[in-house]
């Protein structure tokens, strides 16, 4: 049912938080891949992991234990990180939140490029990268706008594609579409379906935001950190 | 892509802001270490451009610039019999204030040179020319603020301004002016008539009441002026400058002085180290150690400055720890607008310095030593407060982006 390398593969991820009284299980045995290109949403009530997988996925968080490949590489293995976590970052992970995404001194084009910047590819090369992924979400005539100059939509729009820019594996979206209205969000949430398509990246979106579920592929639902990547398929199925 | 610029450039205000905040403290410092040296410069320029090898002085005393010293006039000849000594004047000083016709008060040190033997050709003389009588001219510091060929009554006489010497002032921070030896004990000695007349009359009821006044012509000159009688004491002089033939050790001259019983001799560099160790040590110290404060003072001001830049950005700091920044670049930001900020403030400090210091009423003296020990002093600052922020930046969360 995926492709024969996925771009993200994950094998019993377990994660608990506090001792004795306050020891709480907050992941169970998580199991599932994703295929590039594959757009799955992350559906649970308040407090039931979600974060916390995204955070693991994310080598913010180490988990108990568990393996993780990462474009079909060995990120975590038994639990313990492997590799260079920042290197992993820069190049096979993006990250888009509900909000404050950006870094507040630079210009949106800057936020972009940055990422490039970061993993030493060469001027030339990312200033075209950027000016093309911003033309491809639409913000590329507020290429030199700072964060706070811009709209929340546009935040989010740049924020897509910093997360995108460096082509990554696998991109990570913690309520994307959460602070803009239900329009915008929608739209947003198809400029983000497209852009990761056109490059190959898996994405993971957790969303509270059911009508917007008709644009993904599949739905993993949590509930007390147990992950159940058997959601039925999309296009109204689930609710 | 220079982070640290941009960040600047954001709050470009702010930042200058602060960086001429810490620009006029480190233009403070500066100031302190130039008045620091000034008090050095001017405490030993005097001593230093009479030009002596050797200072005779009132045995046990610290010589002239420290403390009241006599030896009597004839220490001159004494000392010039010595082998070895190719030059002896003798040396006297005093303070004295005075008012100009015009009401201006005149304070200064009153110096004594050897007529004929030194003329103050050795004085950085900048407008004028040394004396070139016995009597009635003078030669004064700059500070003074007289003009050259101007005309000043002391006592019973009035002397001529013939030349402007730059930067000499006594140990009690006043102006020099250089007289002849018997000019400057004449103006030491400028007592009323009626004050004379009654020390005239005392001086013969004293000689009258003594052995000497058996001798009835003695008793005659006692009450006449005191510099017709030899014998009751000219006036001494406060000390001896010697100079030694060249090729002659220093040390064998001085050992051969110090066997006199009624004198200490010095070299030059004792001399110094008297003047820096008695007169100015309290001085030295207190400026030393309100420049030694100011430098913590700083140090503080901007490492609390730095973390608080720090302290500002750190959700972009783990914004970028998220985006796979290496550490290097977060830490080279922190580091670069804490250099950057120095920097300013450095510069501004020295350019500050260049115009203030004229002004100062006491001597600043900067060279290029002390601006370089300032700007390492500056790196110095830098580094550790950047330390400070680096060490809040390594600890910034990733997971604080998440929850934000
Ligand atoms: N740092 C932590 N320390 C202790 N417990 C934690 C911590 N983070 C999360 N938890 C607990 O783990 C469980 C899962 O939390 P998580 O943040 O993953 O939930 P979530 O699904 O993201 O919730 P929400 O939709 O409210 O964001 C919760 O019971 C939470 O209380
Ligand atoms: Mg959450």
């Amino acid at each position: 049912m995926s492709d024969p390398i996925p771009a993200v593969q994950a094998r019993s991820l377990s994660k608990h938080y506090g001792e004795g009284n306050t020891y709480v299980l907050a992941l169970k045995e998580a199991t599932f891949q994703i295929a590039p290109g594959e757009v799955v949403a992350l559906l649970g009530p308040s407090g039931s992991g979600k974060s916390t997988l995204l955070t693991i996925l994310g080598l913010i968080n180490p988990p108990d234990t568990g393996w993780l490949q990462v474009g079909g590489v060995d990120v975590i293995r038994d639990g313990a990180a492997v590799g260079d976590a920042n290197l992993i970052r820069r190049r096979n992970l993006g990250f888009v939140f509900q909000r404050s995404n950006l870094i507040p001194f630079l210009t949106a084009e800057e936020n972009v490029r940055l990422v490039l910047e970061l993993d030493d590819v060469p001027r030339r090369e990312a200033v075209h990268r950027t000016r093309e992924i911003l033309e491809s979400l639409g913000v590329a005539d507020r290429a030199s706008h700072l964060p706070m100059q811009l709209s929340g939509g546009q935040q989010q729009r740049v924020a897509i594609a910093r997360a995108l820019v460096h082509e990554p594996s696998l991109l990570l979206a913690d309520e994307p579409t959460a602070s803009l209205d239900k329009e915008l969000g929608r739209r947003v949430m198809e400029l983000l379906r497209t852009a990761a398509i056109e490059r190959g990246a898996a994405v993971l979106i957790v969303t509270h935001d059911h009508r917007a579920l008709d644009l993904v592929d599949r739905t993993f639902e949590i509930e007390d950190g147990v992950l159940d990547t058997e959601g039925a398929k999309v296009h109204g199925a689930t609710l | 892509m220079n982070l640290s610029l941009r960040d600047i450039r954001h709050d470009s205000s702010r930042f200058l802001l602060t960086a001429v905040g810490l620009g006029l403290l480190l233009t403070v410092v500066l100031a302190m270490t130039g008045i620091y040296n000034g008090i050095i410069k001017d405490a030993t320029a005097l001593p230093d451009s009479l030009g002596a090898d050797l200072w005779i002085v009132q045995r046990d005393t610290r010589g002239p610039f420290a403390e009241l010293t006599r030896v009597s006039s004839d220490l001159e000849e004494r000392a010039r019999a010595v082998p070895g000594v190719a030059r002896a004047r003798s040396y006297v000083s005093h303070t004295i204030q005075r008012q100009l016709p015009n009401g201006r008060p005149l304070r200064f040190t009153a110096v004594g040179l050897s007529w004929p033997d030194d003329l103050g050709g050795g004085l950085p003389i900048i407008k004028g020319r040394p004396l070139a009588q016995p009597h009635y001219e003078c030669l004064v510091d700059s500070s003074l603020g007289l003009a050259l060929g101007q005309r000043i009554p002391l006592g019973r006489d009035v002397y001529t301004v013939v030349g402007i010497t730059d930067g000499l002032l006594a140990s009690g921070g006043d102006p020099a002016a250089f007289f002849t030896l018997s000019d400057a004990q004449r103006i030491q000695n400028d007592v009323s008539n009626e004050a004379i007349r009654l020390d005239r009359e005392a001086r013969s009821a004293r000689v009258r009441q003594s052995a000497l006044g058996r001798d009835p012509e003695l008793v005659r000159f006692s009450g006449k002026n005191a510099q017709l009688i030899p014998a009751l004491g000219p006036s001494p002089v406060s000390a001896v400058m010697l100079n030694v033939d060249p090729g002659v050790s220093l040390d064998t001259v001085q050992a051969r002085l110090q066997g006199w019983q009624d004198v200490t001799v010095y070299s030059q560099a004792e001399q110094h180290a008297l003047i820096l160790g008695g007169v100015v040590e309290k001085t030295r110290l207190q400026i030393g150690l309100f420049r030694g404060l100011l430098v913590v003072i700083s140090a503080i001001l901007m490492g609390l400055i730095i973390y608080t830049m720090t302290v500002d950005k750190i959700h972009s700091i783990a914004l970028l720890k998220l985006l796979g920044a290496r550490m290097s670049v977060i830490l080279g930001m922190i580091l670069e607008e804490a250099l950057l900020l120095g920097g300013i403030a450095y510069v501004l400090a020295v350019i500050l310095g260049n115009f203030a210091f004229d002004i100062f009423p006491r001597r600043v003296v900067i060279e290029n030593e002390h601006r370089l020990a300032l700007l390492v002093i500056v790196t110095a600052i830098s580094v550790a407060s950047s330390a400070i922020g680096m060490k809040k930046a390594l600890a910034a969360d990733p997971n604080e982006v998440l929850a934000a």
